[in-house]
């Protein structure tokens, strides 16, 4: 009872106190900032305590009947506490780094209400053991990047917004006819229902295949990745919960809610999926490395980096899978870094070209260190926590058997190092083209080195994270690793 | 002694090198005290424990990835080795790098190299060697960047290109461990199958890169030049060949069964072969102290992967003895580099000269080092290289002919380096030099003194520490302590050195002068041009690779812009005329709207009553 407790409010206390944040505003801007980070410390809170108990016993769960077989249901397994605690925890620490970066412009009240709305929606996802549930959260989250994505109301940058918005809702509605169809298979949106109804049959391939759609779409994979750095035009902060830590995890997480935790997959799929994220992978790494915009740059690499973890996730085997989760959870951390960092370089330097930049490491040391730590997380250099995935990921594809998958990827892992140390080059290395650069506000920095020294303690203290994921993929799959 | 003891050589180096790190600035007598009580209590442990054999199993990161220690008489000699190049090298940066710039980050990576490389060198698990092997980047990163102004552009590119092979070694590891289906290293025993020879050559690029074997090697001379010298003395010289080799034997003679026969063995000793011959080529011309030893560091390790690869005795057991020969002249050498850099000011050959009168012991010690890399009996390079063209003849005469014409070139340019910077004429900037102070004498004096003994007492290293690597099986019954060798050998390297100080008399009187020596075969036709394409870093693999991806990258770019345009410009064009044209049906012409209706009545009750 009292875990159930922790479930609703880890979904209810960001969603509905969203809207209190506007009126919050109006009396004070020290309050709202204060509200806002308790709302979203709430659910970190709670699914940490939720993880902690997700492998005793019977997880967390509410379910409450509603009209027309749309029941109220809501599960904390070990996969959703993880993804929870995972998207919590750096969205934590981005409103922080916001308090800092956000103050000198207006409409402050529509970027906390958004942003915490964000989270609230991106909780009852994870949290969502129905499928019009799952998809009404989804479009919740999409309507607030939208606007976030478009918050500094340019001409461009709304067109910009747009196209993120068109893209993934175009996903979302492919995605719902492929619900309504496993609807017509099996009766039924419950996932439990579901599951018990389908015995051993397959989905049909239609319904995963429009699925897949808009899983493809909303963590920006080719051929549906262009909205991502496109939407680099919003504020930094949006675009590292957006971009590296939260958004683009949706697609992943929603692929192992279904069809890792719950339905079976056909063969082919375990050929087709990691062949598109190869695809995907290589053409953004190698935009990765032509692009000169600083946040675009980033952007690419996320798309490049989910090509790993749909990798990991889809090619069916068990430690290819704990892999990929762990790379969701090593990777949000050190790109979130990424994108603070790049958000402190561009607040500061008033431009995001990085062929304009340069020497900025006598500058902004603290900002360079955190910047180069997160990169090496992101290459998978140990002690950084990227090793692990990586290596989780790669041992697991080929074990699964598919060397020239792998072999991609291989060669994938090359191009990261490449682009990042460019990237780290350009804008660090070199004589100074820019004047009198300031270093990052206190919270600013505070934000980029916790992010930076979380990527270096989850690879030290790695068993702990292991550990969780290694029950998860017990649980899920049922296979002891 | 139980045996968490195994824990201390990484915890003990690694704690005293955070703390260096964190001290606060100005402090540096209390830095450099941590770092050589720390370095002195790594080498008593190492003493300690060798001879001693421990195990010692923890759990780690689960998925079977455990930390998994071993200590038996290869690691604890690698330990030894690791633990006294550590503290020869602290001793003599207490001067060195006295008027230095970061020297809290210098002592600092040093210290965490030094545990790392015991981490890797104690591991039993690949993944945990993996760990601590890969991670040994930040510190080859850190301690390249903090060389002079410019020195990050080095340190980018050597981190690359490491990087790039241990992403290799990552994924023959994986594979390995697939086949074996264990990642206990000495569980681990698979046939050179495809599948086996490929995970063999994946691992084996992680190998040769980390001891900086060609096509991975260009990093070393541009490093050579821009980094700390001691980190030269260190890593790239003793440290990173130690390991790179230790795991290369490892992986040859424990993980895999390296037969003879195998093509495996022959790709070995190619590398081998063109890494010595190539490398010592690029030496012989270079003006430059540190260059020229450099390009030494990268040539010599052909001899120890030529060694390895004949998969014959003789071979396997000189591959390694010329590992640690190597790792303490080429040491001793850019120590006596770092000697002359510190009291001249200057590296360039061009402006030294007649320094053996100057700096007497410093010449010594250069003397007894450059004898021992150029194979000049009895100095303990003559030993393994005797032992490794013993093996490479067995396997075939062309092996022999290169690794014999590469003695001639390294002895060649050791005479001009010798010459170039201790005889000569004195210039006059250097007319007050004096001779170095005690703290860099020493570390040169013990690793010279080592020379001399390793190579007359030959018997003790040969027979205490490397033929128990082998063990009685693969020995076949052989033994290579004393002065064993085939005189036949020894004569055709008589008469190499011979041939060596003739070319380099002939060099002085067709030149005119020390650093002239080399000149008549730097510009002889036909090599002047590919010596041209070489300095401008034609050849330097590095650099090919990186254009390469540019075209890819270049390539995969104009995808994404193709994929982007069919959102931004088709899709749209393609909305607004559609929505053109049906705008165009809505006329305000009341009877056009009735048909469409009437039309559309029509079609659905079709469709209904096609339904019954």
């Amino acid at each position: 009872m009292n875990h159930n407790i922790l479930l609703l409010s880890s979904i209810f206390v960001p969603t509905l106190g969203s809207f209190i944040l506007p009126l919050a505003g109006r009396l004070s801007m020290r309050l709202r900032n204060a509200l806002a980070l308790i709302f979203i410390a709430t659910p970190l809170v709670c699914s940490l305590a939720l993880l902690s108990s997700a492998f005793t016993g019977a997880p967390a769960s509410v379910n409450q009947p509603l009209v027309l077989g749309f029941n109220f249901v809501f599960l904390a397994d070990g996969l959703a506490a993880f993804m929870a605690f995972v998207s919590s925890l750096i969205s934590t620490v981005v409103v922080f780094y916001s308090f800092g970066y956000i103050s000198h412009y207006e409409n402050q009240n529509e970027y906390y209400t958004m942003v915490v709305l964000f989270l609230g929606a991106m909780m009852g996802l994870v949290y969502s053991a129905n499928l019009i549930w799952l998809y009404l959260f989804w479009e919740i989250t999409a309507v607030a990047s939208w606007r976030l994505i478009g918050f500094f109301r340019e001409k461009v940058y709304v067109v910009r917004a747009d196209k993120a918005f068109l893209v993934t809702a175009f996903g979302a509605f492919a995605m719902l006819i492929g619900f309504v169809m496993i609807y017509s298979q099996t009766g039924s949106f419950d996932l439990f229902t579901i599951k018990q109804a389908l015995g051993v049959n397959a989905l049909s391939v239609a319904a995963v295949g429009l699925i897949l759609l808009g899983i493809l779409s909303k963590s920006a994979t080719l051929p549906f990745h262009t909205w991502l750095p496109d939407a680099g035009v919003a504020p930094s902060p949006v675009t590292a919960l957006l971009h590296a830590a939260v958004l683009v995890k949706i697609g992943v997480y929603v692929f192992a809610r279904l069809f890792i935790a719950n339905f079976s997959l056909e063969a082919f799929w375990h050929v087709v999926v990691p062949v598109v994220a190869a695809v995907s992978m290589l053409v953004s790494a190698s935009a990765a490395l032509v692009e000169t915009d600083l946040k675009r740059l980033i952007a690419y690499s996320t798309v490049s980096q989910i090509g790993f973890i749909f990798f990991g996730l889809s090619i069916g085997n068990p430690v290819a899978v704990a892999g990929g989760l762990l790379y969701i959870f090593m990777h949000g951390l050190a790109k979130g870094g990424l994108f603070l960092c790049a958000g402190i370089i561009e607040k500061n330097t008033k431009t995001k070209d990085i062929t304009q930049m340069g020497g900025l490491i006598t500058a902004m040391p603290i900002t360079a260190i955190s910047f180069l730590f997160c990169a090496f997380s992101v290459m998978g250099i140990p002690p950084f926590g990227g090793f692990f995935s990586k290596y989780l990921v790669f041992a697991g594809g080929i074990q699964s058997g598919h060397w020239w998958i792998t072999t991609v990827f291989l060669f994938g892992a090359f191009v990261t190092i490449l682009y990042l140390f460019r990237a780290f080059n350009l804008v660090f290395l070199g004589e100074p083209k820019i004047k009198n650069v300031k270093e990052g506000s206190v919270t600013m920095l505070i934000s980029v080195a916790l992010l930076a020294g979380f990527s270096l303690l989850a690879g030290i203290w790695i068993s702990s994270s292991s550990a969780i994921v290694q029950k998860i993929v017990a649980q899920a799959t049922g296979v002891n690793l | 002694m139980t045996d968490k003891i195994l824990l201390l050589p990484i915890f003990l180096p690694l704690i005293a090198g955070l703390l260096v790190l964190v001290a606060p600035k100005g402090m540096r007598g209390i830095k450099e005290g941590v770092t050589l009580l720390a370095t002195a209590l790594n080498l008593t442990l190492a003493v300690v424990l060798f001879k001693q054999n421990f195990t010692l199993s923890l759990p780690w990161a689960g998925f079977g990835l455990d930390l998994v220690f071993r200590l038996y008489h290869f690691s604890a000699f690698i330990l030894l080795a690791t633990a006294g190049f550590g503290i020869l090298i602290a001793l003599y940066c207490c001067s060195f790098m006295r008027e230095k710039k970061y020297l809290n980050q210098f002592y600092s990576y040093l210290l965490i190299s030094i545990a790392f490389v015991n981490g890797a060198v104690l591991a039993d698990h690949l993944v945990m060697m993996l760990f601590f092997w890969e991670g040994l980047l930040l510190t080859l990163f850190g301690m390249i960047a903090i060389g002079r102004p410019g020195a990050f552009k080095s340190a980018i590119k050597a981190f690359i290109i490491v990087g790039i092979a241990d992403v290799c070694l990552m994924i023959g590891i994986a594979l390995t461990g697939h086949l074996a289906q264990t990642l206990v290293i000495s569980k681990i025993d698979l046939p050179l199958d495809i599948l086996g020879s490929i995970a063999f050559l994946f691992l084996m690029v992680g190998a040769i890169a980390k001891a900086g074997s060609m096509p991975f090697h260009s990093w070393i001379p541009d490093a050579a030049v821009d980094a700390p010298l001691p980190f030269m003395a260190f890593l790239p010289a003793a440290l990173e060949k130690l390991l790179g080799i230790y795991f290369l034997a490892r992986i040859s003679l424990d993980m895999f069964a390296l037969t003879p026969g195998s093509w495996i063995s022959t790709v070995l000793m190619v590398v081998g072969g063109a890494t010595i011959i190539l490398a010592v080529m690029m030496a012989l011309i270079q003006k430059d102290y540190k260059r020229l030893l450099s390009y030494h560091a990268i040539s010599q390790v052909g001899y120890m992967i030529l060694g390895i690869g004949t998969a014959v005795p003789a071979g396997i057991v000189g591959g390694i003895f010329h590992m640690i020969n190597h790792a303490m002249y080429k040491s001793g050498l850019f120590l006596s580099g770092g000697s002359v850099e510190k009291q001249t000011g200057t590296t360039d050959l061009e402006k030294l000269g007649g320094l053996a009168k100057k700096m007497p012991l410093t010449f010594i010690c250069f003397f007894v080092t450059a004898a021992s890399i150029s194979g000049v009996p009895p100095f303990n390079g003559f030993f393994s290289k005797e032992l490794v063209y013993d093996g490479a003849l067995e396997r075939g005469m062309i092996f022999y002919v290169v690794a014999l014409l590469g003695s001639f070139f390294t002895a060649a340019s050791f005479l001009k380096l010798g010459h170039a910077a201790y005889f000569g004429k004195l210039s006059k900037q250097n007319e007050n030099v004096k001779e170095a102070p005690w703290t860099i004498l020493v570390p040169m004096i013990t690793i010279a003194s080592l020379c001399i003994f390793f190579g007359v007492y030959n018997y003790w290293p040969l027979t205490r520490l490397i033929e128990p690597v082998l063990g009685e099986a693969r020995l076949e019954g052989h033994h290579f302590g004393g002065f064993h060798v085939n005189m036949f050998l020894v004569v055709m390297t008589l008469v190499v050195l011979a041939a060596a100080v003739i070319n380099h008399w002939f060099g002085i009187k067709k030149g005119g002068s020390g650093i002239k020596a080399s000149d008549h075969i730097h510009y002889a036709p036909g090599l002047h041009p590919i010596y041209d394409r070489a300095e401008k870093r034609f050849f330097d693999p590095y650099d090919i690779g990186l254009n390469f991806m540019d075209l890819v990258s270049k390539i995969g770019c104009a995808c994404d812009k193709a994929v982007d345009w069919i959102y931004n410009v088709f899709s749209v064009n393609v909305s607004l005329s559609l929505s053109d044209r049906i705008r165009r049906w809505h006329n305000g012409n009341y009877s056009t709207y009735l048909i469409w209706a009437m039309a559309g009545v029509i079609i659905a009750v079709t469709y209904l009553m096609s339904m019954r």
